[in-house]
């Protein structure tokens, strides 16, 4: 199966434990990916600030339309942030003629044009759907067998539009999570917000958000949170001597990508695959002691 | 006879035509579930329901220099609640945009951090994660610049001794020339208009 992975500005920095766990695991699994030559930022959410709304859908528009031009495969888009802003947008263009045809003219000034016959996916979408439950656990060769993960949803990877999951209580994550062996601990603020892209600018106030999810993981069992998001993963992990410090809480909860988790459990290297070394508050001791 | 209620149609106008997704408030009737559904709402002078009536009732002050309307984190909780699916974060942006765009700075850390994000956008096409907090810590100054970048400091140790920060600057996407004309264009036809 082959797709376009749009894998963002963030993947290669501060949340390249995600890419260079992705790419062995989805390989493993039979998927192919292409990148999209040239491709630029979403702009995230923030962008506002400096754009107006055109400005951030032609943003969108460019790399819809030389993924377009290429192929027609799917782009999925793993970075929650790069997620939200291309699926609302293509859809927003998709549904209104109109703003088609206004973000061509736009797109035109660089020879470009956007048909609208591009689809986006998210990495949880494909993986349960297109991929399998089934077809991922007879590539788990070391079940993590008594692990209690809390899956983190976050919020964008299932909203607005609940594509692939519900929006208000979602299930995909968990499913994938003990399709590993392992058990998806119930963990009722797994849907909240953790401050997401303004987490840094508003750190006064989301400090109170990320250790209120935390702090609900921790107290339904969770030895490690699981996510699919290069923001939450900063700010739960990175942030979380900050909340201890502020709270006088004493967390010490390992923040893993569920593709580092899927990579343990499909027996690859713990270094090369699962790059848990990439993670500040390390997952190691938790993850030798489930797969013995 | 005179209508007594004093609305203040003017700013309503305003909104509705300059600002991305203004209209999108006639459709509110106040229920208040973006309020209770925000998970910044505490910290805000008015929630979103506030903010929109503010809209209707002609508080051009109120509502321009909010912080409400930077609070937004984007997580969607309210639009997927919304019972008149009115796209209330577009709405924000759209209005904390407009706020910029005359002149208010309704929340200066999240604009500085907005702004110098786009700045990024526009200039190379992607974003560097070590240039953006090292120009948003100095945008208030040299001295606030050096205590942010302290206080961060260990942060952004731990990330590079993790491989998770890139060590090259960040370089421009090959079509950058284009992505800026097609930009240009955006911001001239553009409802929002652009941020001077």
């Amino acid at each position: 199966m082959k797709y376009f992975l749009y894998w963002g500005c963030s993947l290669e920095g501060t949340g390249a434990n995600f890419l260079v766990s992705l790419n062995p695991v989805c390989e493993a699994l039979g998927i192919e990916f292409e990148e999209i030559e040239d491709w630029n930022c979403c702009g995230a959410s923030i962008s506002y600030a400096g754009a107006n709304d055109l400005a951030v859908k032609v943003l969108n528009a460019r790399n819809l339309a030389l993924a377009e031009a290429k192929a027609n495969y799917d782009i999925v888009a793993p970075c929650s942030s790069c997620y939200i802003q291309m699926i609302k947008i293509n859809h927003e263009i998709q549904e209104d003629p109109e703003l088609l045809s206004q973000v061509n003219e736009c797109l035109k000034e660089g020879n470009l044009a956007y048909k609208g016959g591009i689809k986006v996916r998210h990495i949880q979408d494909v993986l349960y759907n297109d991929i399998g439950i089934d077809a991922i656990k007879a590539k788990v060769v070391k079940p993590l067998k008594g692990l209690k993960v809390a899956g983190y949803v976050g919020c964008q990877s299932v909203r607005p539009f609940g594509e692939y999951d519900s929006v208000n209580k979602p299930v995909v994550q968990d499913r994938l999570i003990e399709a590993l062996g392992a058990e998806a601990v119930p963990f009722p603020n797994k849907i909240k917000c953790c401050g997401s892209g303004i987490f840094l600018p508003e750190i006064d106030y989301c400090l109170e958000l990320a250790k209120n999810i935390l702090e609900d993981a921790v107290n339904h069992g969770g030895e490690l949170i699981s996510t699919v998001c290069p923001m939450c993963a900063m700010n739960l992990e990175m942030y979380q001597g900050r909340v201890n410090e502020k709270y006088g809480t004493d967390f010490d909860i390992p923040i893993v990508y569920l593709t580092q988790l899927m990579a343990v459990a499909f027996g690859m290297d713990l270094k090369k695959d699962a790059a848990l070394h990439y993670n500040v508050i390390p997952p190691e001791g938790i993850l030798k002691k489930a797969v013995g | 006879m005179e209508n007594k209620i004093n609305y203040g149609p003017s700013f309503s106008e305003e909104v509705f035509q300059n600002v991305d997704f203004g209209e999108e408030i006639k459709m509110c009737m106040n229920c208040g579930v973006c309020a209770g559904s925000c998970p910044l709402r505490e910290h805000m002078d008015y929630p979103p329901r506030q903010i929109f009536s503010l809209i209707r009732a002609g508080k051009r002050e109120e509502v321009l220099s909010s912080k409400s309307i930077m609070l937004c984190t984007s997580c969607y909780t309210c639009e997927v609640r919304c019972p008149r699916s009115i796209p209330v974060i577009d709405v924000m942006h759209g209005l904390a945009h407009y706020a910029l765009k005359k002149g208010y700075v309704p929340r200066k850390d999240t604009a500085d951090f907005g702004r110098e994000f786009w700045n990024q956008v526009y200039k190379i096409g992607r974003i560097d994660e070590k240039d953006l907090p090292r120009k948003v810590f100095f945008a208030g100054g040299v001295v606030n610049g050096i205590k942010a970048t302290l206080n961060f400091m260990d942060i952004g140790l731990k990330l590079f001794l993790h491989h998770r920060m890139k060590l090259l600057p960040e370089k421009k996407i090959k079509g950058i020339a284009s992505l800026r004309k097609m930009l240009d264009k955006a911001e001239k036809i553009g409802k929002g208009g652009t941020v001077t």
